[in-house]
C-alpha cells in the first residue's frame, strides 16, 4: 500500500518525512532524498540539517511538533540543483502522532515548473518597469525638455505653455533641420489636454509621393494594385490627438489642395471610397525651409500657407542660443554618461569654447552626437577638446547664380536635379550628410532623391 | 535582504557569498536562502572571535504585505533594506515592509544598502535624497553599496553582523 500511495506522490512531485521529536529523521519517501539531493538517514540526519531555513522559525516549528500550531509553511523556497538549476519547492510542516509520540510530518512540493512560469512573467513585468523608470530618471521629463534660460528659449517656453491648450488652432514651427522642431512638437501634445490620445508623426519627406497620400488618408480595398485590404490612414490614426507633419514642404503639391480641404472641412475620403470621414485632431507642421519662399515659388500652395500660418513660431538656431549651448552639452552628458555607466563627466573650460566657438550647422542633433561620441571617448572625468570631433563645415561652394546652372543644352527640370544632386554629391565626395547639408535638404529627402533618379554613388 | 524589485538584492548577496556578479538580471521569486560564514568578535573588548553562520534570506519584490511574507520575517535578526541609487521611487514603499518586519523583530537592527552607486557621481542629487529618507526609519547606517564593483558590500553586512551581535548581547 505504501508502495502504491509513494508512486501517486511522487507522481505528482510530492515528498514526505516524519521527524522525531528530537526532529531526526524517523522515515521518508523515496522522492524526498531525490528533492534533497543528499543522502537522508534515520535518525542521523537532522531537520535543521535539511532545511536551514527554519533557522529562526524554530518556536514556530516547536509548536507544531507540540501540536500547537496546525501548521507551519514556507512557499516558493528557491535552492540549486547538482546540475546548478534553480528548482523551487513548497515546505509544509503539520503534527503528527505515532504510537502516542508528537511527531512532525514534512511535506515537499516540487513547483519548479509552476513556479518558474510565474518567474518568467515578473521578469517581464520588472524588466518593463525596469526601462521604464530607467528612461524617465535618465531622461527629463519632455515637460522640461527644453533645456537652457536664454531668451530665445524662455520665448519657445512661453509659446509652447500658451498654445498647449488651444487645440482648435493650427501651428506652424519653423527653424533649421536639428532645431527640435519635433521636440517641440511633443512638448506642446504632452502639455495639453490631449497628452494621452495619440501623436502621430509623418515625415512628408520620407515617404514617397506616390505612397504618401494612402499613408495619409487611408485607402478602401481595390483602390489600386496590391490594395487587398482596406487601412486606416494615419488621420485616423491619429483621431482626438495631434498629427504632426514634419518637413510640410515636401508634400507633393497634388495632395496640398486635398489636405487643404480636409483642414477647412475636417472631412477626408480615403483612396477609392466615396465615404465622408470626420476626425478630430490638432495639425502641426513644421518645415526647415521658407515657405513664403516656396509660395513664390510656386512650390507650395498659398492658400495652404495662409491656412497653416495661423500661429507660427521660429525656432532658434543653436548658434543663437551663446552659453546655452553648454547647458545643452550638460544635459546630453548626463544622459549618455548614464547609457554608457560613467561616473563623473564634465567638460573642461578648453573643451566649452570649443563648442562655443564652432557655428553647429546641424544645431542640437549633431551637438547631440558630438557628444555622445565625445562620452565614449572620454577616459577621465572631463571631456577635453580632443574628444570633441566636429564635421567642418562642408567646403562646397554655394551653388551660386556665378556657376551656371543650366546645362549647356536645353533641358528638362528632371535632368537639371538630378544634375546639381550629383554635382553636390560630388564636391561632397560621396559624403551624404554634406551633400544634404549643402542643398538645404534633409538626408532623408536626399536619398529619397538619390533613390528617384537612380543616382549611382 | 528588503526592497523593491530590481534594486539588487540578490546581486548582493551574489557577491557577498560567492564575489561574483552577473549583469543580467533574474527576478527572485519567494525567497533564496544563502550562507557564508563570517568570524567576528562578541564585543569590542572580547578576544576570541566567534564563527557567526549568516543565513541569507533573499526576498522576493514585496507587492503586498501577506501571512507568508510575514513567516519569511519571524525569527530574523537583521535586515539589508537596498535601494537602487538610480530610481528614487525605489523608497516609495519601504514602510510596508519595514515597519511589519520591525513589529515582528522589534529588536532587529536594520541597515540601508543605497545600491548601484558605479552609475552615478558621487556629487549626484540622490545621494543626499536617500541619506535624508533613510533617516525617517532610524536605522543603522546607510552605506552606499554596488554589487558590480564591489564597493562596500563587504562593509554592509559586516556592520550588519557587529550589530546583530550587539544586540544579541544586550
Amino acid at each position: 500500500m505504501t508502495e502504491l500511495y509513494e508512486k501517486i506522490l511522487s507522481e505528482k512531485k510530492i515528498a514526505y518525512a516524519v521527524f522525531s521529536s528530537q526532529y531526526f529523521v524517523e522515515e521518508h519517501s523515496r522522492y524526498f532524498v531525490k528533492l534533497m539531493e543528499r543522502p537522508v538517514t534515520r535518525g542521523v540526519t537532522v531537520l535543521w540539517d535539511l532545511f536551514p531555513e527554519l533557522v529562526g522559525s524554530e518556536d514556530q516549528v516547536e509548536g507544531v511538533l507540540q501540536g500547537k500550531q496546525r501548521r507551519f509553511t514556507l512557499e516558493k523556497i528557491s535552492k540549486f540543483t547538482e546540475q546548478v538549476k534553480l528548482r523551487y519547492y513548497n515546505l509544509i510542516l503539520l503534527p503528527f502522532k505515532k504510537a502516542g509520540v508528537n511527531q512532525i510530518l514534512c511535506i515537499m512540493n516540487d513547483t519548479t515548473f509552476e513556479t518558474s512560469l510565474e518567474q518568467r512573467i515578473q521578469q517581464q513585468q520588472h524588466e518593463i518597469k525596469l526601462l521604464e523608470s530607467t528612461l524617465t530618471s535618465a531622461i527629463p521629463p519632455l515637460s522640461s525638455g527644453l533645456v537652457g534660460d536664454s531668451p530665445k528659449i524662455e520665448i519657445v517656453r512661453k509659446f509652447i505653455t500658451k498654445i498647449a491648450d488651444i487645440k482648435s488652432t493650427m501651428i506652424l514651427l519653423e527653424g533649421e533641420t536639428g532645431t527640435g522642431k519635433n521636440l517641440v512638437a511633443r512638448m506642446i501634445h504632452n502639455q495639453s489636454a490631449l497628452a494621452k490620445s495619440p501623436f502621430i508623426e509623418v515625415n512628408c519627406a520620407s515617404i514617397p509621393a506616390t505612397l504618401i497620400e494612402s499613408e495619409i488618408f487611408g485607402y478602401e480595398r481595390g483602390a489600386f494594385t496590391n490594395a487587398t485590404s482596406s487601412k486606416h490612414g494615419l488621420l485616423e490614426e491619429a483621431d482626438g490627438g495631434t498629427f504632426f507633419l514634419d518637413e510640410i514642404s515636401e508634400l507633393p503639391v497634388a495632395l496640398q489642395s486635398k489636405f487643404l480641404s480636409f483642414l477647412e472641412n475636417k472631412t477626408f475620403r480615403r483612396l477609392g471610397s466615396t465615404l465622408e470621414r470626420t476626425v478630430s485632431v490638432r495639425i502641426i507642421a513644421a518645415t526647415n525651409h521658407n515657405l513664403l519662399q516656396a509660395v513664390e515659388r510656386g512650390e507650395f500652395r498659398q492658400d495652404l500657407f495662409f491656412r497653416l500660418n495661423v500661429v507660427s513660431l521660429r525656432l532658434p538656431s543653436l548658434r543663437e542660443l551663446g552659453t546655452d549651448i553648454i547647458s545643452i552639452a550638460d544635459h546630453f552628458i548626463h544622459i549618455y554618461a548614464f547609457d554608457f555607466k560613467k561616473k563623473t563627466l564634465r567638460l573642461s573650460e578648453a573643451a566649452q569654447q570649443k563648442l562655443l566657438s564652432y557655428h553647429w550647422p546641424g544645431n542640437v542633433r549633431e551637438l547631440r552626437n558630438v557628444i555622445e561620441r565625445a562620452v565614449i571617448f572620454a577616459d577621465g572625468e572631463e571631456i577635453e577638446p580632443d574628444h570633441i570631433v566636429l564635421v567642418e563645415e562642408p567646403k562646397i561652394e554655394a551653388l551660386s547664380p556665378e556657376r551656371p546652372l543650366l546645362p549647356d543644352a536645353a533641358t528638362s527640370l528632371y535632368e537639371m536635379e538630378k544634375e546639381i544632386i550629383q554635382r553636390a554629391l560630388k564636391q561632397a565626395k560621396g559624403n551624404q550628410t554634406r551633400a544634404a547639408r549643402a542643398l538645404g535638404l534633409t538626408l532623408d529627402t536626399l536619398r529619397y532623391r538619390i533613390k528617384k533618379y537612380r543616382i549611382h554613388l | 535582504m528588503l526592497g523593491s524589485f530590481g534594486v539588487g538584492k540578490s546581486s548582493l548577496v551574489r557577491r557577498f557569498v560567492y564575489d561574483l556578479f552577473d549583469e543580467r538580471y533574474l527576478t527572485t521569486i519567494g525567497v533564496q536562502i544563502s550562507h557564508r560564514s563570517l568570524l567576528k568578535r562578541m564585543s569590542a573588548s572580547s578576544r576570541n572571535p566567534v564563527n557567526l553562520k549568516l543565513i541569507l534570506w533573499d526576498l522576493a519584490h514585496i507587492d503586498t504585505m501577506n501571512d507568508v511574507i510575514k513567516t519569511y520575517f519571524r525569527g530574523s535578526h537583521g535586515a539589508v533594506v537596498v535601494y537602487d541609487i538610480t530610481r528614487p521611487e525605489s523608497f516609495d514603499r519601504t514602510a510596508e515592509f519595514l515597519l511589519p518586519f520591525r513589529e515582528i523583530n522589534p529588536s532587529s537592527p536594520v541597515i540601508f544598502a543605497v545600491n548601484k552607486c558605479d552609475l552615478l557621481s558621487p556629487n549626484h542629487a540622490n545621494y543626499g535624497l536617500f541619506l535624508e529618507k533613510t533617516k525617517l526609519f532610524n536605522g543603522g547606517s546607510c552605506l552606499f553599496t554596488s554589487a558590480r564593483t564591489g564597493e562596500r558590500v563587504e562593509e554592509a553586512f559586516h556592520q550588519l553582523a557587529t550589530l546583530i551581535l550587539e544586540a544579541d548581547g544586550r
